[in-house]
């Protein structure tokens, strides 16, 4: 049987092989290693069977508030006979000049030694020296009794802490009974010896090379992109395969081009401040330019049959969408033929839970061009779904304010087992490209992103993406 | 999006033709419907809020019947021009809701389910295109207490009746005091004078709009004959939202008798279907189909439309209630549903186009690249948080905070104007976790500008026993030389809210500060709870590695 040994392990094992039984802390003075390597090579040695380990429980004591009094002006009940010494005393002399200890106390003791008598006279109670006991030559006077010897054992001696034998042992429990004498602390000791395996170890023999490639090591963390930034990254790299080109835009936006753009007309339930954020006291300086308002304007009129109100479409919002970009891109450009794409962060104004967030990311991708079908959308969505990793589609209706036809996604989760709602997709309704000047169909689709991440990294509560808890971070798997 | 619960047996009767449960289960979501939940006999499903017409089962019927072929083409209402019912407005309601509208239906009869339907269709039309009874409010009567003609009028606040649910007679203003109705909805009424009331022939009291109506009228399972009436202040969309509640009382089995309207720009509700008509290879071209013109009618038909070719063109006729249809793409729409969603195969268009990531994002990605390296975590933060942690917990000045309005959670009620109080934060949060911990975030802060300004910037912290100030200036600089080809200087700034006094300097790049790098403050880090020591720095990134 050989053994490979760490070389902090060989020389524990040197040291106890000259001394069998040795405590941590004189393992470091014999062999200079620090205290956290022994504990270390102790560890490995015990699971390799090679040493045994006992603890075993050392109390030591010091002294406390009163007990560091009494080592400078004596024990009370000292200080009391020391008193009487020349005479008898009442209660009320020999309270005010003892000052400090506790009277009842002192007077307890120093019954208890049988170094007074109180005699009870018509001037009131008198206490004077037990004579009887100095007659017979005991403890009264110069001499120290146990209690005293004690504490300037731990006082003076030792300074700190002491740890007691014998006598001072057995007197320490009445001193313990005292408040604020004695402190006494516990300390775990361990002492290491070899076993019969370790004993026999010639370490001349061990091979110098070789290392113990088998042992345990300790985990290390890697630092890392966020796991949602991971998603985030590979939907975009996704898009830009699939042809389309990235545009950003501000988080803040006007009114105008978050909703009034979109043909949401100003009185709809999505434009609340129990659903959008509006930024206090914010308004766009530069809305549009005055054919665009003229237009989109017209548009509502016509369509909702209402007034509409250029000051509502001037207040400043936190995005709701990334849509917001895409319009105002394609209102901007009026290109023929595009595909782009913008993705960030979006808000909502909604109670924080399991599976909603006032602040996520969303992606939206946008294909422009003459010939361009509702076929196609789907295509390619399912094509960027096949990328990504999930390929089972289906497509459902549904409604979307500024999109006509409208069209749901839905993808089959196989560790759910179950059929989930993904991106949404649809062709921009005319009364919104119309007024804009767009003039060729504009297909967009897009959704949330935390949900194909919670789907990815098996999460149920969307939360967990922005707690950045360690723990999580650094064991959640990279590549799923 | 709006729910309405349906009763699975009752609705195979109202469709007809033996339907079985799968098919109708099968078919829902076809229609836009989504099954938001599966009861033994009961299926809740999520309606669209341009499809009024599905808020009662009645409704969803009538789009089954199409989808699955039992009952094909238009709905025809059946308005009889019979009976003297007559409501007459006056003008003084102009001012406060100009509108009403309504119709009479006979001879119907309502069972528990069904009135259970009716009432979640007020309810859903008050909500949606009666934005909360602000532009719009049904009430619906028992006819056979209704003396005609009716007058649309205005009262005064000190007006009496007994209103529904109620035994006794109330004051409009103990009404809006006192009622829950009154208190959710009296303030539409804004502080007039003057408040809008029907009556009929004999002076009683009929309805108190958008308010609540007089118990003298309560619907009740005995009901046989309604008076339905929408007042608001559009007169189209009044129409609109009676056309949705005539075309469901017939599928409940009623009869309709006009309801006479005039005076002061009213008149009587017109319930004429309207006719679009297009050509067939424009729908064709943007679904990407090549279907025949007849095969194109009978889709439009099984979505409850009527349609005829004319030549080379499609004649499409629309039933009033389906005023969700505003144009040629509305139609289209109709043409994928009755061609069935299941049948429209995917295609994949051949493209030229070369995809790019934005530049900034490619930057920012290579930050986050180069920071990993340096061995720092990406933490990701809201942008939206709170004054808390932003001001008071890091004992910074909060002069010109940006903050949105009414947000219903307050760990997010202002935009952050830097990224570093969210990395303590963040170490807080992670105090019983191993040391060392190191954070990075790059991101949007905002700052008051014309009227805001984005800028992208990056901030991150070291938390550990041995971290000192020299070992984050070398990450700083090593970043921006090796990612930019970048030199900074720390140049001693006096204080800064946020780090130890003598230990915190600006960061300089061309003679411009850029940003703060230094030790935490002991107290902004008692403040977070963090026991160890913290260095860190921000710097904005806008301006310096792009605009």
């Amino acid at each position: 049987l050989s053994h490979v040994l760490h070389d902090i392990e060989k020389q524990i094992v040197k040291a106890l092989q000259s001394e069998p039984n040795l405590t941590e802390e004189q393992l470091v003075q014999k062999t200079k290693l620090s205290m956290d390597q022994i504990r270390r090579g102790v560890e490995w040695l015990r699971q390799k069977k090679l040493a045994d380990v006992s603890e075993t429980i050392k109390i030591s004591s010091s002294l406390g508030k009163n007990g560091l009094d009494s080592l400078k002006n004596g024990l009370p009940e000292r200080r009391l006979v020391n008193l009487v010494k020349d005479g008898p005393k009442t209660f009320d002399e020999i309270r005010s000049s003892l000052q400090g200890p506790d009277f009842n106390a002192a007077i307890g003791h120093a019954k208890k030694n049988s170094w007074i008598n109180i005699e009870k006279t018509d001037a009131g109670s008198k206490i004077s020296r037990n004579k009887q006991k100095d007659q017979y030559g005991l403890t009264f006077g110069g001499s120290e009794n146990a209690d005293e010897g004690t504490i300037k054992f731990i006082g003076e001696e030792k300074k700190d802490k002491a740890y007691l034998t014998g006598d001072m042992l057995e007197s320490l429990p009445s001193l313990m009974e005292r408040p604020d004498f004695i402190i006494e602390h516990e300390e775990k000791i361990k002492t290491v010896s070899l076993s019969e395996t370790g004993k026999n170890i010639d370490l001349e023999k061990l091979d110098s090379g070789a290392i113990d490639v088998e042992a345990d090591v300790p985990h290390v963390h890697a630092a890392r992109i966020h796991p949602l930034k991971d998603t985030i990254n590979e939907i975009r790299d996704t898009f830009v395969h699939l042809g389309f080109t990235e545009i950003t835009g501000d988080l803040s936006q006007s009114s105008f081009w978050n909703f009034d753009a979109l043909f949401t007309p100003q009185d709809h339930p999505a434009r609340e401040l129990q659903d959008t954020f509006y930024l206090k006291g914010l308004n766009a300086k530069q809305l549009a330019t005055p054919t665009q308002i003229k237009n989109v304007s017209s548009a509502h009129k016509k369509g909702w049959r209402y007034y509409w109100d250029i000051q509502e479409a001037k207040k400043m919002v936190l995005r709701t969408h990334t849509t917001c970009v895409t319009i105002k891109h394609l209102a901007d450009k009026k290109p023929d033929e595009a595909r782009i794409f913008s993705l960030g962060r979006v808000f909502r104004n909604e109670k924080l839970s399991f599976k909603h967030l006032a602040e996520f990311n969303q992606v939206e991708g946008i294909v422009v061009g003459k010939h361009i079908t509702l076929r196609d959308l789907m295509g390619i969505q399912k094509e960027f779904y096949r990328k990504i990793g999930l390929t089972k589609v289906k497509f459902w209706p549904t409604f979307f304010p500024y999109t006509e036809p409208s069209l749901q996604s839905m993808v089959y989760n196989e560790k759910l087992g179950k059929w989930i709602e993904l991106f949404g997709m649809g062709i921009f309704r005319p009364e919104v490209t119309k007024p804009l000047g767009i003039t060729k169909p504009v297909l967009a689709w897009g959704g949330g992103i935390e949900r194909i991440a919670m789907l990815k990294f098996g999460l149920d509560d969307v939360r967990e993406f922005y707690n950045n808890n360690l723990s999580w971070l650094r064991t959640a798997t990279k590549c799923q | 999006m709006p729910v309405v619960e349906l009763n699975i047996s009752r609705l195979q009767k109202l469709v007809g033709k033996n339907t079985n449960k799968k098919q109708i289960l099968d078919r829902l979501p076809f229609l836009g419907l989504d099954i938001e939940s599966l009861g033994r006999n009961t299926v809740r499903v999520e309606y669209s809020p341009n499809r009024p017409d599905y808020s009662t089962d009645f409704g969803i019927a009538l789009g089954l019947q199409g989808i699955l072929g039992i009952n094909k083409g238009m709905l025809r209402l059946n308005v009889r021009n019979q009976g003297n019912y007559e409501i007459r407005v006056d003008s003084s309601t102009s001012k406060i809701r100009p509108f009403v509208t309504g119709i009479i239906a006979r001879n119907g009869s309502l069972d528990d389910e069904a009135v259970k339907q009716i009432i979640n269709m007020q309810e859903d039309l008050h909500v949606g295109l009666g934005r909360k009874r602000k532009k719009l409010s049904i009430g619906i009567h028992d006819l056979d207490n209704i003396s005609f003609p009716l007058k649309y009028t205005t009262t005064s606040r000190d007006h009496r009746f007994v209103p529904l649910n109620s035994t006794k007679e109330s004051s409009i203003s103990e009404i809006l005091r006192d009622s829950e109705v009154g208190r959710d909805y009296g303030s539409i009424l804004g502080q007039s004078p003057k408040v809008p009331l029907i009556t009929d022939a004999k002076g009683q009291t009929i309805s108190f709009p958008p308010i609540i109506n007089a118990a003298l009228t309560t619907v009740t399972t005995k009901t046989k004959n309604l008076l339905v009436e929408v007042t608001g202040i559009d007169k189209q969309s009044a129409e609109d939202m009676l056309s949705i509640v005539v075309t469901i009382l017939q599928g409940a089995g009623f009869q309709f008798s006009q309801l006479k309207v005039s005076g002061s720009k009213n008149s009587t509700p017109n319930f004429t279907p309207r006719s679009i008509t297009f050509d067939v290879d424009p729908v064709n071209k943007i679904l990407g189909l090549n279907i025949s013109g007849s095969m194109l009618v009978s889709c439009l038909k099984k979505c409850r439309l009527d349609a005829v070719m004319k030549s080379k063109k499609i004649q499409c006729t629309i039933p009033r209630y389906r005023f969700d249809i505003f144009g040629g793409m509305d139609i289209v729409e109709e043409v994928a549903l009755g061609y069935g969603i299941e049948n429209l195969k995917p295609a994949w268009p051949a493209s030229a186009h070369i995809g790019e990531k934005n530049a900034t994002s490619e930057k920012l990605d290579s930050i986050s690249r180069l920071m990993t390296g340096f061995g720092f975590m990406e933490a990701l933060n809201s942008t939206l948080t709170s004054e808390q942690i932003l001001y008071e917990m890091t004992n910074r000045e909060s002069s010109q905070i940006i903050s949105v309005t009414s947000s219903k959670s307050q760990e997010h009620t202002i935009l952050r104007d830097s990224i570093l109080p969210g990395l303590l934060e963040n170490l807080s949060k992670n105090i019983h976790e191993t040391y060392p911990q190191k954070f990075f975030e790059s991101g949007i802060v905002f700052s008051t500008g014309s009227p805001i300004k984005e800028t992208a910037s990056l901030a991150c912290v070291t938390a550990s026993e041995e971290t000192h100030f020299s070992e984050m200036k070398a990450v700083l600089q090593s970043l921006l030389r090796i990612g930019f080809n970048t030199k900074c200087e720390t140049k001693t700034l006096s204080n800064h809210a946020l780090f130890s006094q003598g230990r915190v300097a600006e960061i300089v790049v061309s003679g411009k500060a850029v940003g703060y790098i230094g030790e935490l403050d002991s107290k902004v880090l008692e403040n977070f709870r963090i026991r160890t020591r913290v260095v860190g720095f921000e710097i904005k990134l806008s301006g310096l590695i792009f605009d």
